[in-house]
């Protein structure tokens, strides 16, 4: 009898699992994913691990790192053939190993996969490619942004309407007379961020990135122009904005001392309207960012690594992760920039974000990402760093720049993504 | 080592020593000695091979070749590495010279044995406890010019602080105050460790030749802290040179190359360029460096052995 | 005479007070600031002037901290690594000092034996990281705390035995020859005799050892990953590519310290001399 009972139970246990092998291809394998440690990527990957892992039967890990120590850990995991990581975040950091990811075309077209992405995001550059086939798909998106008071602005009878930095100047100078005595200045930027000022300098600069030879390269002219443009900002900037931080920058606009913030949006977007974190809530709305240059993307991807083993169970992953109702999720409760555009249509989003959405929509769509390995990332915005705070004039500092970038190789993989985005010279 | 003057008592102790001592000290030293070798024995010998070649990871996953010393050469005359040594020159001489001073005096004035020293002596190690990215971020919070709490401090005595981040000169007296801040604690600790083992008698029979405090400091401590103030300073003047993740979060190497010091460029440079044949080199040289003040403090040593 | 002798005594005592005191308040400053901002709320982290006392004490970041089970992990790895680490370097360090220092090697072999210890202790880490990393995986010890372990040893060790090799080579002979005529034994000799004296620069060198590895990031952050990622890793994380997370940063910092002052109090009682100064002076 009890035989029979423990007979009965094994053969009830085994039936489900039998059931359910079926539905589950990938049962038992594991995978492992990565993420930036940010409390958000990280925790949006960490709140679906159980419910992927019980619909799919895949174990998944999660490693989440700092940001420099994840771009490092993808280089030297691809280029060392470790093979640690099936799932990988990245976007053009890592654009040296581009070339060893695994080609997602097939896994989509397999499974009709077609996210409501928008669609600039989509294409080669915020989408990671190489050799014409897709191997990044983007699971966040943000690109810089301007916002401003519109209380202040409305006060001063000024509509923030730019198409170009001129134009936009032009309004800071109205602001400037506007503001005469007070102690709000007409914009803040973090200039003391020095790895955020090549984002102000792409928004004015629409020349080549790499030239026709395939090397790192700017067009002297305009970027003379573009350079000293930027530097004039400092002008309507607070005292001692060379030394701002973002989070420094963005609590002088919280704090209500600034008419206009140059930022990433996501990074404010909840707290401005915190009554615990902003003094200005319902006064700021997101204006269009200035040509004719472009914004400047932050547009994370996952790709599959080439060297995982397990591609399919991967691509599983990466589903489950990247899809609308997770995108407007993470929106809502990480703040996480969405690449969907269904979140920026959703009604009762909508109607929240009305300060704010559509001129984001409008942004990323025009935002680009930069062709630029970290060297020479680095070279360009300590180059800038010096000719801002005043040590080098703009003649030196592009001379410096350039001879630096002489001894750099640009990646396939960026060669490709920079004349997709119309950022190479023709030649 | 000549044993020839030894004396009778001397050559029979030396026997004893080497048959019954020898064997027991050898094998103390066996275990220090694998674990540090052992481990760190192929990631060194691998950086030195590195240096001679050209390889950048993200361009090239196996060395491209033999360069010889290029990497050195190139190194040597570029001039952000020329910088960043003047900054690390800098920024280690003033935090040196000043975690030194206080530190020495700090030791002495907390010695002793009552519970309101021990306080005291706890509460001054303190810095050092927390991480170093920590550290660096809260004197960011500390030294911000609009908001921070130094300059709000400095106003209220009627000064107006500088620009500590933003000016070029400020960013690396703000480096400096950080290091300071920190490692002062280490030199005390240490310090501190020594006057407590310098046996007593020596000191009692100081006392009773009748020698001032003072000369006692002079003739009987002085000497006997030498060897190890010299430790500590080398010590202290090679971490600082290597230090990273402090200098990475207050000022993030900048403004421009402002606080750019030899270790951000090292680090930079490998782990960030992947460019692990000119980082190799720069640690080579580095090394130049330091073996001469690892050299100096042996050849201060020398007179004891 | 007597009554002038003890005003300058006074006033010595005045200023040594004083100069402690202000010695107090250069560590505690900054360090009270860092409790404060734990418990700030956002909009009053960045104020001008800056918000000393918050106008609402919040304990949100402390509570996250504690929720997160990775805080958990991360703290267990820390207190894992740290204890291995300090114990065997202590133990080992101290050790291969003493053989060092009584060996009667000749000054050209014990110079070339701590010269290649300092050596690996000072070749910049940041260009080693990925050659340890290769060889960690190699011996698959990837994503464990005895490759963090390990690494930090070669960190640790070489320091120790250096800073205990002046310490004995200090230490006036004749003071263990009253033993070796007892006819005790190296290892009797070092533990009863050697030990006692030296236990201040001990007590400090594990001290320092403790903090080194409670608060090392970089070797950590390139073997460990998940399973044996530690605090370290942890408040590098608040750091991220679009700013830094002040608050959960200040609590975590907060959180990190306290196990090093029990640590440092604990050591701290070998810190001190049998006799004090005024003793000897009498």
């Amino acid at each position: 009898m009890k035989k029979l009972w423990l007979f009965l139970l094994i053969v009830a246990l085994l039936l489900p699992a039998g059931a359910l092998a079926q539905d589950m291809p990938h049962a038992g394998v594991e995978i492992v994913t990565n993420f930036m440690q940010s409390g958000t990527y990280d925790i949006g990957a960490e709140q679906l691990e159980a419910g992927f892992e019980e619909a799919t039967g895949i174990e998944l890990e999660i490693v989440a790192s700092p940001f420099v120590v994840l771009v490092q850990n993808n280089i030297t995991d691809l280029s060392t053939g470790t093979g640690e990581f099936d799932v990988i975040s990245g976007d053009f950091w890592i654009g040296s190993v581009w070339g060893q990811m695994h080609p997602l075309d097939d896994l989509i077209e397999r499974d009709m996969w077609t996210p409501n992405i928008i669609e600039g995001l989509m294409l080669p550059g915020p989408s990671g490619y190489f050799d014409g086939k897709r191997i990044g798909i983007p699971y966040s998106a943000d690109a810089y942004g301007l916002i401003y008071r519109t209380d202040i602005f409305e006060e001063a009878g000024i509509s923030a309407d730019w198409e170009t930095w001129d134009e936009f100047f032009e309004a800071l100078d109205a602001l400037e007379m506007h503001l005469e005595g007070s102690d709000i200045a007409p914009n803040v930027f973090a200039f003391g961020a020095y790895e955020q000022t090549p984002a102000i300098f792409l928004g004015m600069y629409d020349g080549y990135l790499v030239d026709a030879e395939g090397n790192y390269a700017l067009d002297h002219d305009k970027a003379v122009a573009a350079l000293n443009q930027m530097k004039s900002l400092l002008d309507y900037n607070p005292e001692g904005a060379t030394g701002l931080s973002i989070d420094e920058a963005n609590s002088v606009f919280l704090t209500g001392k600034a008419a206009t913030m140059i930022c990433w949006v996501s990074f404010v977007r909840a707290d401005a309207q915190n009554p615990d974190a902003s003094l200005v809530v319902d006064n700021w709305a997101t204006a269009p960012f200035p040509g004719p240059g472009f914004p400047f993307l932050s547009a994370w991807n996952l790709f599959i690594s080439g060297l995982s083993e397990n591609p399919d169970a991967a691509w599983e992953w990466i589903k489950y992760y990247i899809n609308e109702d997770e995108a407007k999720r993470r929106f809502v409760e990480l703040g996480v920039g969405s690449p969907f555009l269904s979140t920026y249509e959703d009604e009762e989003l909508i109607e929240q974000y009305s300060h704010d959405f559509p001129n984001m929509v409008a942004n990323l769509n025009r935002a680009e990402s930069v062709p630029w390995i970290f060297a020479a990332f680095e070279i360009f915005f300590r180059h800038m760093g010096e000719f801002v705070i005043g040590a080098v004039d703009v003649e030196t500092m592009l001379e410096n720049t350039l001879a630096d970038w002489s001894e750099l190789e640009v990646p396939e993989g960026l060669v490709q993504s920079a004349a997709a985005q119309g950022q190479m010279q023709e030649g | 080592m000549s044993l020839s003057a030894a004396s009778g008592s001397t050559k029979s102790q030396s026997d004893w020593h080497r048959r019954h001592d020898l064997p027991w000290l050898l094998l103390f030293v066996v275990p220090a000695f694998i674990i540090v070798v052992a481990v760190q024995f192929y990631p060194l010998v691998y950086s030195a091979f590195l240096s001679l070649q050209d390889w950048v990871l993200t361009e090239s996953q196996t060395p491209k070749g033999f360069v010889g010393l290029e990497n050195f050469v190139k190194e040597l005359g570029d001039s952000t590495f020329q910088r960043s040594v003047r900054n690390s020159v800098l920024i280690t001489g003033g935090a040196l010279a000043l975690q030194m001073t206080l530190g020495i005096c700090l030791a002495y004035l907390t010695m002793g044995a009552s519970w309101r020293m021990r306080a005291v002596r706890t509460l001054l190690i303190l810095p050092m406890v927390i991480a170093p990215v920590a550290a660096g971020t809260l004197w960011r919070i500390l030294l911000n010019s609009r908001a921070g709490l130094v300059n709000h401090l400095l106003s209220l005595l009627g000064i107006k602080g500088p620009e500590w981040l933003a000016h070029p000169d400020w960013a690396i007296v703000s480096v400096i105050l950080l290091d300071t801040w920190q490692w002062t604690p280490f030199v005390l600790l240490v310090v501190g460790a020594a006057i407590a083992s310098i046996p007593d008698d020596l000191l009692e029979a100081a006392a009773i030749d009748g020698a001032s405090r003072w000369k006692t400091f002079l003739y009987v401590e002085l000497p006997l802290l030498m060897p190890l103030l010299l430790l500590t300073l080398v010590f202290r003047m090679l971490e600082s040179l290597l230090s990273l993740d402090s200098i990475y979060s207050l000022t993030f190497g900048g403004p421009g190359y402002s606080t750019y010091t030899l270790t951000y460029y090292i680090y930079t440079l490998g782990l960030r360029s992947f460019n692990f044949g000119a980082a190799a080199a720069s640690s080579w040289i580095f090394m130049v460096f330091a073996s001469l003040s690892i050299g100096l403090v042996f050849w201060y040593q020398r007179r004891d052995w | 005479m007597n009554r002038q002798r003890s005003t300058k005594q006074r006033a010595l005592a005045l200023a040594h007070g004083l100069i402690l005191g202000c010695a107090c308040l250069a560590v505690l400053i900054p360090l009270a600031y860092l409790v404060i901002n734990s418990v700030k709320l956002p909009r009053e982290f960045l104020t001008v002037p800056p918000t000393i006392l918050p106008s609402e004490v919040t304990f949100e970041h402390y509570r996250d901290l504690f929720e997160d089970s990775k805080t958990v992990r991360h703290f267990r790895n820390s207190l894992t690594v740290t204890l291995w680490t300090t114990g065997v370097t202590i133990i080992s360090g101290t050790l291969a000092a003493y053989g060092l220092a009584r060996m009667r090697l000749s000054a050209r072999i014990l110079a070339g034996v701590t010269f290649i210890f300092l050596f690996i202790r000072f070749y910049p880490r940041v260009t080693t990281v990925i050659p340890y990393f290769l060889v960690m995986r190699e011996l698959d010890l990837l994503d464990t705390v005895w490759a963090i372990i390990i690494g930090q040893l070669g960190i640790t060790i070489p320091f120790v035995t250096w800073l205990m090799l002046v310490v004995f080579q200090d230490l006036p002979r004749e003071i263990e020859e009253a033993a070796l005529v007892d006819g005790a034994s190296v290892l009797q000799r070092f533990y009863r005799v050697v030990l006692p004296i030296v236990m201040p620069s001990v007590s400090a060198a594990a001290i320092l050892t403790a903090f080194l590895s409670w608060n090392e990031f970089l070797i950590a952050s390139s073997v460990a990953r998940r399973k044996a990622s530690v605090l370290s890793m942890a408040v590098a994380g608040f750091v991220s590519d679009k700013g830094i997370q002040w608050g959960p940063m200040a609590a975590m910092s907060v959180v990190m310290i306290v196990p090093m002052i029990v640590f440092a109090l604990f050591a701290q009682k070998y810190l001190i001399r049998g006799i004090t100064f005024g003793a000897v002076k009498g």
